[in-house]
C-alpha cells in the first residue's frame, strides 16, 4: 500500500481535539442532563448566560496555559499575574483619567512582562518551568502588594467595569474568551510558530535538529500565556470593580485541570484549544450546578475532584482501548 | 513444541498486519523471523509476548491454548521478550535490575534480602558465562551488557522461550560474538529463541530454522540449511533483487568537483580531536570506525547539535560558525541522525507534518502555513522515498522502523541541503528499504551534492563510498580507497591500539 | 570559527557559571538589605527599647493591614520596637516565626493566629520559653498570656439582627461563609444561626463558602439568584469582601431594591459603599483599637505589670445614618 498522502484530509491536531474528546463531551452532556432534571433553573437563558460569564476568566487563563503545556512546560504563576495585572489596570482606571484602552493594555502588558520573564528564565537560565514559574508566583504577588499597599485599588470608572457587563445580552467576558480561543486555535493551526509549539513539545531534540529555534518558541508560549493571564486579570478586576492584590489565589490550578481534562498532554505535543474549552465548560457547569443544588461547600470540593480525575481517566481508558 | 501461534490475524485501524499466520518454536532451537519492515514480524512477536491480543487465531504454550493479557502473564507462561529499546533503571545496580519485581524477601515484611539478591544475580549471570559487575549501576554498562542482563532476567523468570527483536542493532563486533555465546548457552539449556534481524550474515550464523513473512502473510518456514542469502532475499522481497549488492561500483565515479566542506583541526573535549578532511561536490565520503570512535560526535559537531570547541569549518570556501542546527541548515548542511527517537521524529505528529518540519521556512515564507503547498511537497517526498503509511495524517510513531527512517531522510532532503550527513541511515531497516536508501545516496552524489556517510556495516561503506576515512579513539587514522581495500584492512585500522 | 585552544570554551562556561551564582547571591543580599531598611545599623547602636515580635495572619488582607498600622503607630508612641512578619495564612509558618522570635530574645510576642488549632503550637512554644504572648483579633486553642480582640459571634449577631429588623422578621436569607474551619467563620456562623433561631420567620435558604473572596462571591451570588430567585430577601456575608461581591451580582441582576446586603469588618470600600447607599450595613470591627490594645498589653507584660487576660473591643453596626462617623478605616 503505497502512501496515498492527502487521501484522508485529517485536521491539524489543534482542532482534531474536538472530535476525539469524547470523554469530556459525554461528561459535559451527562452533567448537563442531570442538572436539567434536578433543577429547572439550570437551562434558563439567564443561568446559561451566567455560566459563560463565570467560565470566562478560567477560560482565558486555560487558553494561555494550553500553549505552555503544549511545549511540555507549565505555568504556576497565573494566579499572581492575574492579581498584579488587575491592580495595574485598576490604578489606571479611575473615572475620567484615561481612555479604556490604557488600563486594558497596561494590564495585558504587565502580564506579558511576567510571562516573558518566565520564558527568559526557562530558556536562557535553563531553570525548570515548575521552579521558574513558582518563583514568579511569589514575586508577582509581592509586586501586586507593593503597588497596592496591600489594599484593594477601588474607585474604578464605569468604562472598565463595562468590560464585565453585557453587550447585546451576551456577557462581554464570554466574548473576550471567544475571541481569545479563536485567535489561539487559528494560530496553532495556521502559523509556523503554532506548528513549532507542537514540535517542541512532542520532541524537543528533534525540533532542534530540524532547525527550529526552540528557545524562541518556548519564550513565545510563556509570553502569550502571561499576556492572557494579564487580560484575565483585567476582566477579573472589571468583574469585582477593584484591583485586589490578594485576588486569584490558586487560580493556576483550575486552568491546568481544564486543559488536561480537554486532552492536552502534560508531557507536551498533544492537544489543543478546542478540548481546553470543553474542559473549562465542564468545570464551570459543575460549579454552577453544585451551587444551584445547594450542595455543601465541603462536598463540592469532593465532587469537583472526582469529576476532574474521572473525566481524564475515562478518556485515557477509551484511548488505550482504541490503540489496542 | 513450547510456543506456537495458530492462524493468528491482527488489524490496526484499517491496516491488516497479520493474516492467518501459523508459527512454531521448538525447545532448544533458534528460529529466525525474517521479512521487510511492515511484514508483520513485530506484530507476531508482540502477540506471542502478550502485548497485543490477536483478532483471530490462538496462542499455544506447550500445546495448550492460552490468553495472554500482558507481558506479565506471558512471563508467567515462560515467555520473555528482550526489547529493541531496552528499559533498565539506570540508577539501580545490575543485581537490582536483574531481579526487579522478584526481589528475595527479607525477614521483615517489605524488606529485601540484599545478600540473597546478590547471590541470585551472580548465579544467573554465571549461567550465561557473563562477566558483569553485579554491584555497578546499570547505567554504566554497555548496550551489550544491558542486553545480557535482560536475557539473564528472562532466565531468572524461568523463561522457556525468549524473543529477541534485533538484538545486535546497537552492538559492536565483539559484543555480537559475546551475544552469540549467550545464545548458545540458552540453547544448551533447552530454551527456544525467536530471533528477529535484518542482517543476513547473522541469520545464517545462529538460526536453525527461518520463517519468512511478507505483507502480513506467512511465505515459508524452512530449515536454515535449505536456504541461502539470495533465495532468502527473494522470499522476503517477493522478487529477485538482481545486482543490488553492486550498486556503488556501477555508479559512475564523480570527477572530483570543488570542495564543498572543509574541516581543519576540529576538536571537542574527550569526543574527538584534530579531525581534518574535505568533501567535494559529487563525492560520497565514508566514515568507518567502531562504536565510540567519535564518528557520530564529529557529525553532531558539523550539524551544530554539539558544537566543536576548536578548529575550523569551511563551507564553499568560507569559514563558518555552526553553533546550532539552524546555522547548519542555513549553510546548506542537512543531517539524518542516528537516533530516530531522540533527534529524529516528533512521534505524535502526522507523517506529513514530520516530513515538512525542517523545510517550513522554505515552503511557507512568512509566518503563515501554506497547507496546500506543504501537503503537495510531503506527498511528493513520500512517493519518492516510498513511505508506506495509512494516510498521511497517521501519527508517525505508528509507522514501522524503516518507514520512520524514510520520513527522517525525506525531511532532511526536503530542505535541499548541498551537504548531506547520514549517520547510520540503514540501521534497523529491512533489505528492500536498504537498497532504496543505497540508490538514494548514489543519486545524491550524482546530483552534485557532498555526502558524508557513517555506517557500522562495512559492506555498505565499501559499496557506496568514493573515499573511506577511518576513525579510532577520537582521531582520524587513515584514508583508504574502498575499491582496493578489504574489510579486514579497514578493521585493522579501526581496532584500538593497546599501549604497552 | 577559530579558537586558540580547546580548553577555552569550557573554562569560559565554568567562569560564567561561577559569576552567575555570585551574582545571584549578591543580588538577593542587596534586595534583602534595601528592603529591611538597614536593621544591622540599629542593632549596632545598642537599641535599648523593648522589642515585640509580631506575626500577622496575612498582610494582603486589608483589615489586618489596619491592625498592623495601628500597632506601628502605637509602638512609636510608646517607644517599642516592633519586628513584624507575615504568616501568609500558613499556621506552620507562624510556628517557625514564633520560634525565631524566641531565638531573637524578644520581650513579648503578638500573634494574629491563622487557625484555632493549627496555630496553637506557636502559643505553646512561647509559653515553654517563658516569653509572654498576646493573641490579637482571633483565638487559638492553647491559652495565650492575654487576648485582645473582639467576639466574632457578636459581629454576626449584630449583622443578622439588623437583617431581621429590616425584613420585619420574615423572608429568605442567604449566608456567605468564610474559609471553612477558620475561627472567624465558625464563630460568625454560630452567632448568625443564634439570631436565626430566635426569628422563626427568617428562612436560611443556603449557606455556602465563598472563601472570603470577592470574585468567588460574585459567582456564588449569581448562581444563588438563579436558584432562589424572588425568595431571596437578604444576604449576610461574613466579611465585607464577600458582601461587596454579592452586592455587585445583586446590582447587576437589578435586585438591589428588594435584597438587603450586609457585611462585616467595615473595610474602606465597604464604608464607602454604605455611604453611597449601596451596601445596607456592615459591622465595624475596631482594628485600630485591637492593634493599639495589643501593643499596650504586650508592653505591660514586658514591664511585668498586671493585665486583663481578655480585652474585648466592642463592635458597632454601621449603616447609612452613622457611616460618616467612621473614618476610612
Amino acid at each position: 500500500m503505497p502512501c496515498p498522502l492527502g487521501k484522508r484530509n485529517r485536521l491539524n491536531p489543534g482542532f482534531r481535539a474536538w472530535g476525539s474528546r469524547m470523554g469530556v463531551v459525554l461528561a459535559l452532556l451527562a452533567t448537563g442532563l442531570a442538572l436539567a432534571c434536578l433543577c429547572p433553573q439550570f437551562l434558563s437563558v439567564a443561568n446559561l448566560t451566567n455560566v459563560v460569564r463565570q467560565v470566562a476568566i478560567n477560560g482565558i487563563l486555560a487558553v494561555g496555559v494550553t500553549l505552555v503545556l503544549l511545549t511540555g512546560g507549565v505555568d504556576l504563576s497565573l494566579g499572581s499575574v492575574v492579581a498584579l495585572s488587575g491592580v495595574v489596570a485598576a490604578h489606571l482606571a479611575h473615572p475620567g483619567e484615561y481612555p479604556l484602552a490604557v488600563p486594558v493594555l497596561a494590564g495585558v502588558l504587565a502580564g506579558a512582562a511576567c510571562g516573558g520573564l518566565n520564558g527568559l528564565v526557562v530558556t536562557r537560565g535553563r531553570v525548570p518551568p515548575f521552579i521558574a514559574t513558582l518563583g514568579m508566583m511569589t514575586a508577582a504577588r509581592g509586586v501586586a502588594l507593593v503597588l497596592s499597599g496591600g489594599r484593594p485599588v477601588s474607585n474604578m470608572g464605569p468604562a472598565l467595569t463595562r468590560l464585565a457587563g453585557d453587550w447585546a445580552r451576551v456577557p462581554v467576558p464570554a466574548l473576550v474568551l471567544a475571541a481569545v480561543a479563536l485567535g489561539a486555535a487559528w494560530m496553532l493551526r495556521n502559523t509556523r510558530q503554532g506548528r513549532y509549539l507542537y514540535a517542541v513539545g512532542g520532541n524537543e531534540q528533534a525540533a532542534r535538529a530540524a532547525g527550529i529555534g526552540v528557545r524562541g518558541v518556548k519564550f513565545l508560549a510563556y509570553a502569550l500565556c502571561g499576556a492572557l493571564a494579564g487580560l484575565a486579570g483585567v476582566v477579573l478586576a472589571a468583574r469585582i470593580t477593584t484591583g485586589q492584590p490578594n485576588a486569584g489565589v490558586a487560580y493556576e490550578l483550575d486552568p491546568i485541570a481544564a486543559v488536561v481534562i480537554g486532552g492536552t498532554s502534560l508531557a507536551g505535543g498533544v492537544g489543543g484549544v478546542g478540548g481546553t474549552l470543553l474542559g473549562v465548560l465542564l468545570m464551570g457547569v459543575i460549579g454552577n450546578g453544585l451551587d444551584l443544588l445547594n450542595v455543601s461547600s465541603y462536598y463540592q470540593q469532593i465532587v469537583k475532584g472526582l469529576i476532574i480525575v474521572g473525566a481524564v481517566w475515562f478518556d485515557r481508558q477509551r484511548r488505550s482501548v482504541e490503540r489496542e | 513444541m513450547i510456543l506456537a501461534a495458530k492462524e493468528v490475524s491482527k488489524a490496526f485501524g484499517g491496516a491488516q498486519a497479520l493474516r492467518g499466520v501459523s508459527f512454531e518454536l521448538a525447545a532448544g532451537e533458534v528460529h529466525a523471523l525474517m521479512g521487510e519492515n511492515g511484514a508483520g514480524k513485530s506484530t507476531l512477536v508482540k502477540i506471542l509476548a502478550g502485548l497485543h491480543a490477536p483478532d483471530a487465531g490462538e496462542v499455544l504454550v506447550r500445546g495448550r491454548p492460552v490468553r495472554l493479557r500482558g507481558p506479565h502473564e506471558a512471563l508467567r507462561n515462560g515467555i520473555a521478550m528482550i526489547h529493541q529499546e531496552l528499559m533498565p533503571v539506570p540508577g539501580l545496580s545490575v543485581a537490582e535490575n536483574l531481579l526487579l519485581g522478584r526481589e528475595p524477601r527479607g525477614r521483615l515484611p517489605g524488606t529485601v534480602d540484599r545478600r540473597a539478591l546478590r547471590r541470585e544475580a551472580v548465579r544467573l549471570l554465571g549461567l550465561l558465562d557473563a562477566d558483569l559487575p553485579v554491584d555497578a549501576p546499570m547505567g554504566t554498562l554497555s548496550v551489550a551488557g544491558m542486553q545480557t542482563v535482560e536475557i539473564a532476567r528472562a532466565l531468572g523468570a524461568a523463561a522457556a522461550a525468549v524473543i529477541m527483536d534485533e538484538p545486535t542493532a546497537a552492538l559492536s563486533g565483539r559484543e555480537v560474538a559475546a551475544l552469540f555465546r549467550v545464545i548458545a548457552a540458552l540453547k544448551a539449556r533447552g530454551v527456544g529463541i525467536i530471533y528477529i534481524t535484518h542482517k543476513m550474515d547473522e541469520v545464517f550464523r545462529v538460526a536453525d530454522r527461518i520463517t519468512v513473512l511478507r505483507d502480513g502473510c506467512l511465505v515459508r518456514t524452512a530449515p536454515a540449511g535449505e536456504l541461502d542469502e539470495s533465495r532468502l532475499i527473494a522470499l522476503m522481497v517477493g522478487r529477485e533483487l538482481s545486482g543490488w549488492r553492486h550498486l556503488a561500483t556501477q555508479r559512475p565515479r564523480a570527477d572530483a568537483g570543488e570542495p564543498l566542506l572543509v574541516v581543519r583541526g576540529l576538536s571537542r573535549g574527550g569526543a574527538f580531536r584534530d579531525v581534518s578532511f574535505e568533501i567535494r561536490r559529487g563525492e560520497v565520503v565514508g566514515l568507518a570506525g567502531l562504536m565510540g570512535a567519535g564518528r557520530s560526535e564529529v557529525a553532531a559537531a558539523l550539524f551544530g547539535l554539539a558544537p566543536a570547541e576548536a578548529g575550523e569549518i569551511r563551507v564553499r570556501g568560507a569559514a563558518v560558525r555552526v553553533r546550532r542546527p539552524s546555522d547548519a541548515m542555513r549553510l546548506g548542511i542537512g543531517m539524518v541522525t542516528e537516533d530516530r527517537r531522540g533527534y529524529g521524529l516528533v512521534p505524535q505528529m502526522a507523517v506529513w507534518q514530520n516530513i515538512t518540519l525542517a523545510a517550513l521556512p522554505q515552503l511557507c515564507p512568512g509566518p503563515l502555513l501554506r497547507r496546500t503547498a506543504e501537503r503537495a511537497a510531503a506527498g511528493e517526498a513520500a512517493a519518492r522515498y516510498g513511505i508506506k503509511a495509512d494516510g498521511a495524517g497517521q501519527a508517525v510513531r505508528l509507522l514501522s522502523g524503516g518507514n520512520q527512517q524514510k520520513v527522517v531522510i525525506a525531511r532532511t532532503l526536503l530542505a535541499q541541503p548541498e551537504i548531506v550527513i547520514l549517520d547510520e541511515p540503514t540501521r534497523g531497516i529491512d533489505i528492500g528499504a536498504k537498497a532504496e536508501v543505497h540508490a538514494l545516496i548514489a543519486a545524491l552524489a550524482a546530483q552534485g551534492r557532498a555526502v558524508l556517510l557513517i555506517s557500522s556495516e562495512m559492506p555498505e561503506l565499501l559499496r557506496l563510498s568514493d573515499r573511506l576515512l577511518v576513525m579510532r579513539q577520537g582521531g582520524l587514522v587513515a584514508e583508504l580507497d574502498p575499491l582496493t581495500v578489504t574489510q579486514e584492512e579497514v578493521l585493522s585500522y579501526a581496532m584500538p591500539v593497546r599501549k604497552a | 570559527m577559530d579558537m586558540a585552544c580547546d580548553g577555552r570554551g569550557r573554562a569560559l562556561r565554568r567562569c560564567r557559571a561561577a559569576a552567575a551564582s555570585v551574582l545571584t547571591a549578591a543580588l538577593g543580599a542587596a534586595v534583602a538589605l534595601t528592603l529591611s531598611g538597614g536593621c544591622g545599623r540599629r542593632e549596632g547602636t545598642a537599641d535599648a527599647r523593648p522589642v515585640v515580635g509580631v506575626s500577622l495572619l496575612n498582610v494582603a488582607n486589608e483589615f489586618i493591614v489596619t491592625i498592623e498600622q495601628a500597632m506601628r503607630a502605637r509602638a512609636e508612641e510608646l517607644g517599642v520596637r516592633l519586628i513584624v512578619v507575615d504568616g501568609q495564612r500558613s499556621p506552620e509558618r507562624q510556628v517557625q516565626q514564633v520560634e525565631t522570635f524566641i531565638a531573637q530574645k524578644v520581650g513579648a510576642i503578638i500573634l494574629n493566629p491563622c487557625e484555632v488549632e493549627a496555630s496553637s503550637p506557636a502559643v505553646e512554644k512561647a509559653r515553654a520559653a517563658g516569653v509572654p504572648l498576646v493573641n490579637v483579633n482571633s483565638e487559638t486553642q492553647a491559652a495565650p498570656t492575654a487576648f485582645v480582640g473582639s467576639r466574632d459571634e457578636e459581629a454576626a449577631r449584630l449583622g443578622m439582627t439588623y437583617i431581621a429588623r429590616r425584613l420585619g422578621g420574615t423572608g429568605g436569607v442567604l449566608m456567605m461563609e468564610g474559609y471553612l474551619g477558620q475561627a472567624a467563620q465558625l464563630k460568625r456562623s454560630a452567632g448568625a444561626r443564634e439570631v436565626l433561631a430566635q426569628h422563626p420567620g427568617l428562612k436560611l435558604l443556603a449557606a455556602q463558602s465563598a472563601e472570603w473572596d470577592r470574585a468567588k462571591a460574585v459567582t456564588l451570588m449569581e448562581n444563588w439568584l438563579q436558584a432562589y430567585g424572588a425568595s431571596v430577601r437578604a444576604v449576610f456575608a461574613q466579611n465585607d469582601e464577600m458582601a461587596l461581591g454579592a452586592l455587585l451580582a445583586v446590582e447587576r441582576a437589578g435586585r438591589k431594591n428588594d435584597i438587603v446586603v450586609v457585611g462585616v469588618d467595615a473595610i474602606g470600600d465597604a464604608l464607602q459603599a454604605v455611604r453611597d447607599g449601596r451596601l445596607d450595613a456592615t459591622v465595624f470591627q475596631d482594628g485600630r483599637g485591637q492593634g493599639r490594645g495589643a501593643v499596650e498589653t504586650a508592653l505591660r507584660l514586658i514591664r511585668k505589670e498586671p493585665v486583663a487576660r481578655e480585652t474585648y473591643i466592642p463592635f458597632q453596626l454601621v449603616t447609612r445614618e452613622n457611616a460618616e462617623t467612621f473614618g476610612r478605616n
